[in-house]
This record gives C-alpha cells, structure tokens and sequence, in this order.
C-alpha cells in the first residue's frame, strides 16, 4: 500500500512538469517571463524543447525520401545566450543528389506590456550558403530577440541519401529540458543504434514496430515477340522498426581545457547500416563487424593500391640495389617517400589522387602517401600492412564504421620488431606517429583478408636533459653554458617547432620568458639526424636571476628551467586527462659559488610518487665545497588519468612547483 | 620520316621553352632574400576603366617562394560576388630552376562561399588553388582577370602588402578609356626605386628592388613605412548608383544623399515610446544615454551585406522590428531614434581595429569598415561617440577599437573629417590594493581590489558576465606565480556611469613567502608587472611606436606573521624617463599592534614614436620595470627555536 501511494505521487509529479505545451505556436507566457534557469542557474539559453523526427516517405513519383523533422523551443535568458538565436542547418549535397531544407517556420515570442507577442521570421531573412560541391547551409537570425524572447521553429530536411540517417545530437552546450526523439525506418533497411559511451548522459530507448504502406506503381512488360508494357498499382505493406527517446532536464555539455576532444564526450545518437533488403532485391550486406569494415575497405580500395608497382618499380630496384638487410631496407623506402611525396594537408584513408599519380605529381592526401609507402614496402618483399585510424579531432569510433576511420599509416613487421610509420610527417622518426595520428588504437588490415587492433599510443619514454653549468658573479650576474639533449617525441617536437627557423629568430624564442638573458654561440648536433639525440649547447649570461638583498644573494637554483607554474588550476574535473607522450625529463644544474660567499641555506632534497609509479619525482642538492650540484628528474609513465585522480594530479604537480622554485640563501662571510 | 624528325625537333624547342631562365631562383638578388620568405619577381597591375560602371583588373603576379613560411604569399586565386566576375584564372607552377611542373586550368580552381563567422550572410565567393609545395623554392605565376561595375573602390597600389616579402619588380597602371578624372596619393616613395612614368589620366608606377620587410614588435604598420598609391575616381559608380565626388565633403555629401537619407523613419509606436522613455530626462546628453542603451536592450549585432545593403544601413524601421543589424543598420538607428527626438548626431565611418589606421584628410576615397556615431558638444571639449553594435559598453565609450584617428562624419551639407577621442596615459590607469595576512609557514589570505580605467576598462569588464569557472581560472592564470591558490570570493562593480570597473577578490594559497630555514622571503607586489615582452635584437630596424600609454598603481599591505621579524628591505628605487616613469617604496610600520610592510609601486609607458636607436633604451626600461617588481623582503624566525 505504502508503495503504491508513492508511485502516484511520482505519476503526480510528472504529470504537473508535463502540463507545459509543446504544439509549435503554443509559447505560453510564463515561459518568457522566466529570469534564469531554474536547474542551472548561469545557463544564458536553454533548449525548452527538443524534438526529432526521422522517418521515411514514399511518393510514386519519386521513390523514397529520408526526412527529418526538428522542432525547438529555446529560451534566452541573457546577452550570452544571443548566440543561440542564430541558427545555422548544415545539409549535403553530392553530384546532382541534394537534401533540402523544407517548411521552415520560426517565430520569436515577447512580454511587450504583459502581452504575449509573436514576430515571425520572414522568407528574406533565411540564408541558403553553399559553403563547396559537397555542404550546404541554411543560415537565419531570429528577428526581434531580447533578453528574455523565447523562440520556436521548426523545418524539415528531405534527403535523397537513403542508407545514412544523421548523428542525432542529445545534449548541446546548454541544458535541454525536454527531448522527444523519435525514428523509424522500414524493415528493409537494418540500421543498429549507438550512443557515445563516454557521455556522462544515459538515455532509455523504447523500441517497437509498427506497419509501414505506401502504394506503388510499376511497369510491366508482357510477352514475347510483341512486347507490351501496362502500368499497375500496388498497395505495399512493410513493417517498420520505431525508436524513441522522451528525456528530460538534460545537462549541458562543460568545456574543459586538456581534454582530448569535446565532442568525444557528447551524448549523440548514431545510426549504422548493417544491411538492405529493398522488396525485389536481394540482400545486401554492409558493415556489421570491425573485421567486416576492415575487409570492405581493403577489398574495395587498398588491394587495388597495394599491388601495383609498374610505376615505382625501376626507381626502387635502384634504391634498394645494394641488396641490404630488411631493416635498412624499410629505413631506405621510408626515406624515399617522404622525400618523394608532400601531403597537401587533407585527411582520409582513400587516396584522393591514386597512388600513382600522387607518385607523379609528388603530393597526395593521407591515403596516397601512405599506402603508396606500405605498397613499396610489400614491394622490397617486406611484411608491411595498411592500419586504420581516427585522428585526435575525428574521435573514438564507437561502433564498427568506415566514417569512425579517416586516416591511414603503415605497420612494418621486422625481426627487430614491428613499427608504425607515417610518410606524412617529415620529422617523424622511423617508429613515430604525428601526434595526431596517436589516437588509441588502429586496425591493421592483413593480405590474408583477417584484421586487428594495434595500439597507437607510444609505449617508450621519450627523454630530454637539461644541463646548466652556471657561474654566480658577486653583482648577482650569472654567467653559464646550457647542453641540451632531446631524444624521441621532444626531439621530434623541436624539430617540428623550430627546424626551419633562422637562428637569429630561434634565439629570440630562446630568450623569450627567461628574463633578462643574452644567448651566444648556438651550436646544435644531430639537428636533421632523425633517430638520432638533437643535441643544443649556448653559453649565457643573466642578469636578473639572482636578487641581492642585504649581505644575500637570493636564487631559484633551476632557473629558467623551473616547472613553476601548475598545469593544472580548476578545482575539479569531469573529463580524462591527457598527457602527449611518456616523458622523462632530467635536469642538472651545477652551480661555481662567487668569492667570499657561503651557503646559508639549502632546500631539502626530495622524493615523491603518483599512482604507485605511474608518474615520479625527485630533486638533490649537493654542496661540494664552492660547488652546488642540483638535480631533478620528472619521470611519467602512464599518460591518461581518471577525473578521480585529478585532485591528487595537481597536488603533485604542486609540490613539484613548489621544490623548483624553492630559492637557496648565499651569504657573505 | 621527315615528318617524324620534325615533330621530334618540336617537342625539344617545347621542352626546351618550359625551362624559363629568369624563373629560377639563382637569378634573385641576394639583398631581396635577406628576410624573405618569398619574392615578388614581377607583378603587373593593370586597371582598365571601360566606363562609369565597369572596370578590368588584369593581374600578372610571379612569386617564388623561398620557404614553408612563404607559401599564403602563393596563394592563387580571387574573390568575387554578385557585382564582379572572374574572366579568366590561370596558373602555372614551376620549380626551383624554371622548370615547369604544373600547369593549373581554369577547372582546376575551387570555389567556395567566404562568408566570415559572425557575418549571417553575404555573397561573397573564393576561386582558389591550393598548390601543395614538394619543394622549395618554387616559382608560381598567377594571371586573372576581374571584371567589376563598382568603380567607387579603385584597388590602391600597394606592392608590398606583407612582411618578409620582397619586391623584385611590381607594375601599376592605370587605362581611363572612360576619361574620368583620376585623383592619385603616393605614400612613402622616400628610398625606394620608383619611376612614375604616364599622365595624370593614365599613371603608370613602377617600383624594383624593394628588400622584405622583417617584423619587429611595436613597430609602425607597414602601410605606414611602404610605397603605396591611392587612387580614386570624380565620378563613379556603386551597385548601380553613380555619383562625383572629389574631396571629403563631396563624397560625404554623396554617402548622405545616396546611402543615408530617408533611411530613418520609425513606427509611430516606437516614437513614442522613446518620447515617453526620454520625458524626464534634463538634456539632451541625458536623452542621448537613456536612448542607448534602449537600443542595447533591445538590439544585437548580426551582419547581412548584400547589394546596396553593403554600405548602406538597413532602414531603421526594419531594424526596429528585427531588432538585429550590422554597425550600419545599428548606428543608423540609433541616429532615428535621436533624431525624433531633435538631437542632432552623424554617422561616422572609421577604419576599426586595435591599429590605429586613419582616413587621409587630403585624399578623399570610399574607404572604413565600421561605422559610429557622433553626437557634436558645441562648446565642449570632446563630442559624445557611441558604439552601436555593443550590447553592453559604456555610453559614450570608444575603447581601442575606434580610439584617437580621423573618420568621415556624414553630414546633410557634406563630409567632414573628425578626430576620435584619444585615451592618455594618465586615463588609461589600473591601480590596485592587496592586503595580505601571512602565516608562518609561507601561506597567506588576502583581500585585492583593482580598478580599471579608460582602455584598460573595455578590455576587463567582460569578466563579471563570464561562467564562475571561468572567472576563476582567469584569476589564477593571472596569479599563476602563486601556488594552491583558493579563490573565495570575485565580485564586480562595473560603473558604467564614470567607466571603472571594480573587481574584489579574497583569496588564500600557499607559499607566498619562500621559507629556506629560519629564513623567508616576500614578493612585495602581488600582481607581476604587465609590460611588453621585448625580444633583444642585434639591430633594430624599424622605429619604436606606442599606440597607447598605460598607468599603473598598485598599493600592497603585508602584515607579517608574528614570529618573524624583518631582516632586510629593498631600498626604495625612482626612475623617469621619455618613456615613462617607474617607482617603489617600502616602509615597515605597525598597525593595530602587527608588524606591516607598506609597499607602493607606480609605473607608467607613454605614448609615442622613437627612432629605432631607442629600442635598447626602452627594452632596458621595461627591464627595471620588471626586475624593480620582483623585489622581496627578508624576515627571520626570531621567535622560534629550530
């Protein structure tokens, strides 16, 4: 009994949050006068309602269409959330095949002296931009808006792209307070839903099925030699398969910095096609699994591109005429198309220009480079295979898709070991991936027709080491040499950065945040040697490190090479933090003690570690005589985080702030 | 057989003429590849007026490009919209020797819709090459024709349009086969080899051997330093509108006639209540105020340019039922508004921007990309301006984005060139006062207030309207010298009236002082020095400019923890200078029975223009300023027994 009473208060309760109107037009008045939102209070617009209707038509004329009905409600509560009062719809086209945006209607609603007032977006006011052969967008500003307006519309995009339903968005930036999706699509088309499992958001989804009719008329064609053609109607009946989603109060999505990327971490709805059945057809299978996906595209792309050498065949029986050892080899054609090939900037695992002809041309997209370098490779009679990926700001595929990849490099199996390579990347050392390429993990699609996972992320520590031989000048002047050495992803960074520089503009990078510095004789080893320890050395003189206060000299031993400032500031965090690569950074500074001066004080060395070695810390002093010998080592292990560990994250980081810039006292005696 | 040697011996002579000998990079100057990311061989310009409303622009452009850095000075392609057309696009892409390598066709040029962020909608396109560089140098020669009935705008000579970027030869002239009188306004010819060869009419310039132009922080802007040719019609036309002008006052005169007028009616009911709304109000001033920030209740900024409606402001009453504009649209409506209630404004075109760019007083042209408005204060020192496109500014406040430069006024009897307000150093102050307690082991609590004036004031009052987390952040990023800071109260005054905005900050952290035994040391300032950052330059080329002078003052109190006892002071510092001033004291005194360091810091950088001798000076001077901030006091721990 006691159960039963309180399941009606619930029913109850969720009656009276539904009492509001949501037929288009039906803007009540309590609605625009809300001040603030009621959940989240800084929330400048918030979505009142959402609503998403997918499903498809059939006219005889045409055949089916694939339309989507939206219809939104936003309240703006302040100036801040203006943005959302211009609405942008991006749609495709694709060689004659276009969608279309149909019905739009919108009407902003205000209080003007306690009545309700309506202000109707007009046809002169809607924008259609084509953005290039392949976008669209419909563009409109909502007429009339004010601190305050609520504003409604709706519309329709009729799409002649049958086997692709759009990302459904659930959650937005703002908080949505009511969300009604809905989708159904005829039995003939097997679609399997996703939704994104790192978004905070769960939704329920209730499915069902229902019948689906349309009439159809066709020709017939009857006899022999003396052929006739009738036309006849058909009444046709399907099943269709109906999905819906009724939400409410949905969070809006915080941005954070460090985070991978934003949208990986959205509640979205995503539809894949599995298969078609269309009447008087027979079955058609699309991706289902990763190993299917996998196999799809090298059948239909990548066997093609990788057995054909005709064109490079002669050059690369040249290079490879000194009849070396596989690893030389590999090394050799790696050379070969990075130099041979430049990437024009784009994306994609299809090659945009055929292997060939990027080889003529010497560029080509992702696919043209890459391929055409695991091509060669099988060539020189290497085991070398395509892998597929998703770049950092593609996202993580969440379910088996040719779209959840757009980007290929090539896995080279050597007795030593097996490596990834991208010809993409001039300074990629053999081995490394461009940072946006080391996206968890990739398949790796064998000649045998079978596929797997590899993992993207570097597995070894890539090191850089700071020495500082410095000389402390009774003035406070300091006078001192830097040796440098970086190896792996630093070493590939600082080539990135700063290769092509001249040195006098590389100095002034040099100089900048260091105080009042002056760098001579810059010398650097191994500057172009991939794989090989970039190595800088310059002397230095600094003028404002050391404060005399008194009989003391002041001074942050580490200098310029001090951690001291903490990453990490928010007090909280909702999303995984990243971290590029794993780092071991050592720093050694050895200091000469002017004349006449004594160590009043030293700070204490130290040893500290996170997450049982995930990542660890220490810093020395040692006083030898009119020598100071500091060291500190920050070594990273593992480089992705929970939120959980986030609080414990920066308080480490802290304490390293903290012993780097703990000052030592030199007296005079 | 014959037949055959011939057509052999041809493709030699074509082979043979797809090297081109003066393409290739060996024949470049050494003195313009000195700083040069690329070089201009040879542009030639033509601009051919077929009549009041249809020129041609005949463009041959050769670039070679030295470096990856050089490669946006290759771009290949134009823009265009519903008032122009591309007649003819080509390319040809060589390499490093001459040697042909690419040659680019007409459909290999993309299109697409340029339409800004920020901008609803406008038509304008981009027919473009993205050329993928194998290596470098490399040579690329762009030739297009343009075709355009706007004979208002003339496309100025400017050879040298960005740094790093040198000129071997460049080539401008003009064919008036319409016979229009043609104004013309050379800048910055001193030093560089120019000819000027043609007539009055029909000008031909020719500039060679111009040597790039490397960039150096708070350096004039290369408008300001480069050859350049301005250059206008009498009589023009614009979207089908023609029109003569000559001088300021005309062109103004003919902006008010054909752009402006009768664009200011209003609803009756809108009238009204404006009448209603400005009843009470003593002066004009005070009308002026209420109807501003009406219009920022009840408007927001969203850019529409099409047709006309690229220079001439939507009419007041569609704006007053969108309650949506462009700055024209906004402006102009403003200015309806002010007039149904007789007080008297203009609309005045300005070059916005953070750099100050002026409309040339002498030499009238159809130039600006913002418009504001002015309200004329006869007999008082400076007029009122308002900036219509913002929500939430100040009335009657510029900020840098419209500040201290000349701008057109259209007025009904013609066009007028007026001086915007200038922020002095003195106006453009940010002071501040910190009172922090200090505990023994180096943590601190601490109350901040800080006031911002004049430019300063614009930059900041955008915080109080951020999410608390994002003000929070901003804090700490601007702390971001102390550690574990807990921030635990941000408050804001935004006085829009006097245009000072007041932030009030508690906050508490660790590691003010840094403790090494019995001894600790204290910053005594809490906020760093906001400066420039000065690279040290072997030779500075450019001269030394300062668009805007700033002040700052800031007040610290710290009250020492009891235990300690304080051991040495920094000696109090004094400095003047062309540039500016700097000083710091420090006195201890007690208070309510505590021990309390007193520290006061001022420093200002004027305005102005050096020569380039100077830099070093003023690099040291921003150095005393940054090193005399990081000061510190010594206390000891005279009570505690280690």
């Amino acid at each position: 009994m006691k159960f039963l009473i309180f399941s009606f208060c619930i029913l109850l309760c969720s009656l009276q949050s539904h009492a509001q109107d949501f037929k288009f037009g039906h803007v009540s008045k309590e609605e625009v006068m809300e001040k603030v939102h009621p959940k989240d209070e800084e929330a400048g617009a918030a979505v009142l309602y959402r609503k998403v209707s997918t499903y498809y038509e059939y006219n005889g004329n045409s055949g089916f269409t694939l339309v989507t009905d939206v219809h939104e409600r936003i309240k703006i509560y302040n100036k801040d959330g203006f943005e959302w009062a211009n609405q942008e719809i991006v749609y495709y086209q694709n060689s004659g095949d276009k969608e279309k945006i149909s019905g739009l209607k919108a009407y902003t609603y205000n209080l003007i002296e306690g009545k309700l007032e309506e202000e109707k977006l007009r046809k002169e006011n809607i924008f259609e931009e084509e953005i290039n052969k392949y976008r669209l967008k419909t563009k409109f500003a909502m007429p009339a808006v004010t601190e305050g307006s609520v504003i409604e519309y709706e519309y329709s995009i009729r799409s002649p792209f049958l086997t692709s339903i759009d990302d459904i968005t659930l959650q937005y930036t703002i908080p949505i307070n009511k969300l009604e999706v809905s989708v159904k699509v005829p039995e003939f088309l097997g679609y399997k839903k996703h939704f994104n499992p790192k978004a905070a958001v769960l939704f329920q989804i209730k499915e069902g099925r229902e019948p689906f009719r349309y009439s159809r008329t066709y020709n017939e064609r009857s006899g022999q030699k003396v052929v006739t053609y009738s036309s006849k109607t058909a009444n046709v009946e399907y099943m269709q398969n109906l999905y819906e989603i009724n939400a409410d109060d949905i969070p809006s999505l915080k941005t954070e910095p460090h985070v991978d990327y934003l949208q990986n971490y959205a509640a979205v709805l995503k539809w894949e096609l599995q298969y078609t059945k269309f009447p008087r057809s027979s079955i058609e299978n699309f991706s289902q699994t990763w190993e299917g996906v996998a196999k799809s595209i090298y059948d239909d792309t990548f066997s093609k591109e990788l057995n054909r050498d005709g064109f490079f065949k002669d050059e690369i029986d040249k290079l490879l005429a000194g009849g070396q050892d596989n690893y030389s080899k590999a090394l050799l054609i790696y050379s070969f198309v990075k130099e041979r090939l430049k990437w024009n900037g784009y994306v994609g695992f299809i090659p945009e220009n055929g292997t060939k002809s990027a080889y003529k041309d010497g560029a080509g997209n992702i696919g043209d480079i890459n391929l055409l370098l695991t091509a060669i490779l099988k060539y020189a009679g290497l085991k070398a295979d395509p892998v597929l990926l998703s770049t950092q700001d593609n996202g993580i595929p969440i379910y088996p898709t040719r779209e959840g990849f757009n980007y290929v490099v090539s896995l080279v199996e050597l007795p030593g070991g097996s490596f990834l390579l991208d010809a993409s990347d001039m300074y990629a050392n053999f081995g490394e991936l461009p940072k946006r390429a080391r996206n968890w993990q990739g398949r790796v699609l064998r000649e045998d027709g079978t596929s797997g996972w590899v993992s993207l992320m570097p597995a070894s520590q890539s090191e850089e080491q700071l020495n500082l031989n410095i000389t402390v000048m009774a003035d406070g002047t300091l006078k001192g040499k830097n040796i440098s050495l970086f190896s792996g992803l630093f070493a590939k960074e600082y080539r990135d950065s700063y290769l092509d520089l001249n040195s006098d503009d590389y100095v002034q990078i040099l100089e900048k945040n260091k105080g009042n510095i002056k760098i001579e004789n810059l010398e650097k080893e191994n500057e172009k040697e991939l794989g090989e320890k970039l190595k800088e050395v310059y002397e230095f003189e600094l003028s404002d490190a050391a404060e005399l206060i008194g009989d003391k000299i002041l001074l942050k031993p580490l200098l310029f090479t001090a951690m001291d400032e903490n990453p990490f500031k928010a007090d909280d965090r909702i999303y995984p933090i990243f971290f590029d690569y794993p780092s071991k950074q050592v720093k050694v500074v050895n200091i000469l003690l002017p004349e006449g001066f004594a160590v009043e004080t030293l700070p204490e060395p130290s040893i500290t570690t996170f997450n049982n070695g995930a990542c660890n810390y220490r810093i020395t002093m040692v006083q030898n005589g009119n020598f100071l010998r500091i060291e500190s080592v920050f070594d990273l292990k593992t480089i992705i985080y929970n939120p959980q560990d986030y609080t414990n994250l920066k308080k480490f980081f802290s304490y390293i702030v903290e012993k780097e810039t703990e000052p030592i006292v030199l007296t005079k005696v | 057989m014959q037949r055959i040697f011939i057509f052999l011996a041809l493709c030699c002579s074509v082979g043979l003429s797809a090297q081109d000998l003066h393409l290739s990079f060996l024949s470049i100057n050494d003195s313009l590849t000195r700083h040069a990311n690329a070089v201009v061989r040879e542009e030639i310009v033509e601009i051919e007026i077929a009549a009041i409303d249809k020129l041609y622009i005949h463009t041959k452009r050769i670039v070679t490009v030295l470096n990856e850095h050089g490669n946006r000075y290759a771009f290949v392609g134009d823009s265009y919209d519903k008032s122009s057309k591309i007649n003819n696009q080509k390319a040809v892409v060589y390499d490093a020797m001459g040697n042909e390598i690419k040659v680019v066709k007409k459909r290999d040029f993309e299109d697409r819709s340029l339409v800004a962020s920020g901008t609803l909608y406008n038509d304008n396109r981009l027919s473009y090459f993205d050329y993928t560089p194998r290596a470098y140098p490399f040579t690329i020669v762009y030739e297009s024709i343009i075709e355009k009935e706007n004979t208002i705008f003339l496309n100025d000579w400017e050879p040298v349009g960005e740094h790093n970027l040198s000129v071997e030869r460049s080539s401008y002239s003009i064919k008036n086969r319409a016979g229009i009188n043609l104004r013309t306004r050379e800048n910055n010819f001193e030093g560089a080899n120019i000819s000027k060869e043609g007539t009055e009419l029909e000008p031909v310039y020719i500039l060679k051997d111009f040597p790039a132009v490397d960039y150096e922080k708070l350096s004039p802007s290369l408008e300001k330093i480069t050859p350049r040719v301005q250059v206008a019609l009498d009589r023009f036309s614009l979207v089908g509108v023609e029109g003569s002008a000559a001088t300021w006052e005309e062109l103004g005169k003919w902006q008010y006639e054909n752009l402006l007028k009768d664009r200011n009616e209003l609803p009756e009911t809108t009238v009204e209540k404006v009448k209603k709304l400005t009843a009470g109000a003593k002066s004009d001033v005070e009308k002026a105020k209420l109807i501003y920030e009406y219009v920022q209740e009840n408007s927001r900024y969203i850019s529409v340019q099409l047709g006309i409606g690229g220079w001439s402001p939507a009419p007041a009453s569609e704006v007053d039922q969108l309650k949506y504009g462009d700055c024209k649209g906004l402006t102009n409506y403003t200015k309806a508004l002010l007039d149904s209630q007789n007080i008297p404004s203009y609309y005045a075109v300005v070059i916005a921007g953070e750099e100050q760019e002026d409309l040339e007083p002498s030499f009238a042209s159809m130039q600006g990309n913002h418009v504001i408005l002015n309200l004329p204060q006869a007999g008082e020192d400076e007029d009122v301006w308002l900036e219509c496109t913002s929500q939430t500014l100040p009335f009657n406040y510029l900020g840098d984005f419209t500040d201290n430069r000349n701008v057109l006024l259209v007025k009904p009897e013609g066009g007028e060139i007026v001086r915007t307000k200038s922020y002095s150093t003195s106006e453009n102050l940010r002071e501040s006062s910190s009172r922090i307690a200090l505990n023994e082991d180096g943590s601190f609590s601490a109350a901040i207030e800080r006031r911002s004036y004049g430019v300063p004031y614009g930059n900041i009052y955008g915080i109080s309207t951020a999410l608390a987390k994002d003000q929070e952040l901003y804090y700490k990023k601007l702390l971001k010298h102390l550690r574990s800071l807990n921030i635990s109260k941000v408050a804001f005054n935004n006085d829009r009236e006097k245009q000072v905005f007041t932030e009030t900050l508690n906050l508490s952290g660790e590691g003010y002082g840094s403790k090494t035994g019995k001894i600790m040391l204290l910053p005594l300032n809490f906020f760093r020095a906001s400066t420039y950052d000065l690279p040290r330059l072997e030779e500075r080329r450019q001269a030394l400019e300062i668009s805007r002078g700033l002040s700052f003052k800031d007040h610290v109190e710290l009250r020492l923890p009891e235990a300690f006892e304080l051991e040495a002071l920094p000696d109090n510092f004094k400095l003047q200078n062309e540039f500016g001033s700097f000083s710091f004291t420090v006195v201890e005194t007690e208070k309510e029975g505590e021990q309390v360091l007193v520290a006061e810091r001022f420093y200002s950088i004027n305005e102005g223009t050096w020569p380039a001798e100077k830099y070093d000076d003023f690099r040291d001077f921003i150095n005393t300023i940054n090193s005399f901030s990081n000061l510190k006091a010594v206390i000891i721990a005279a009570k505690i027994h280690n």
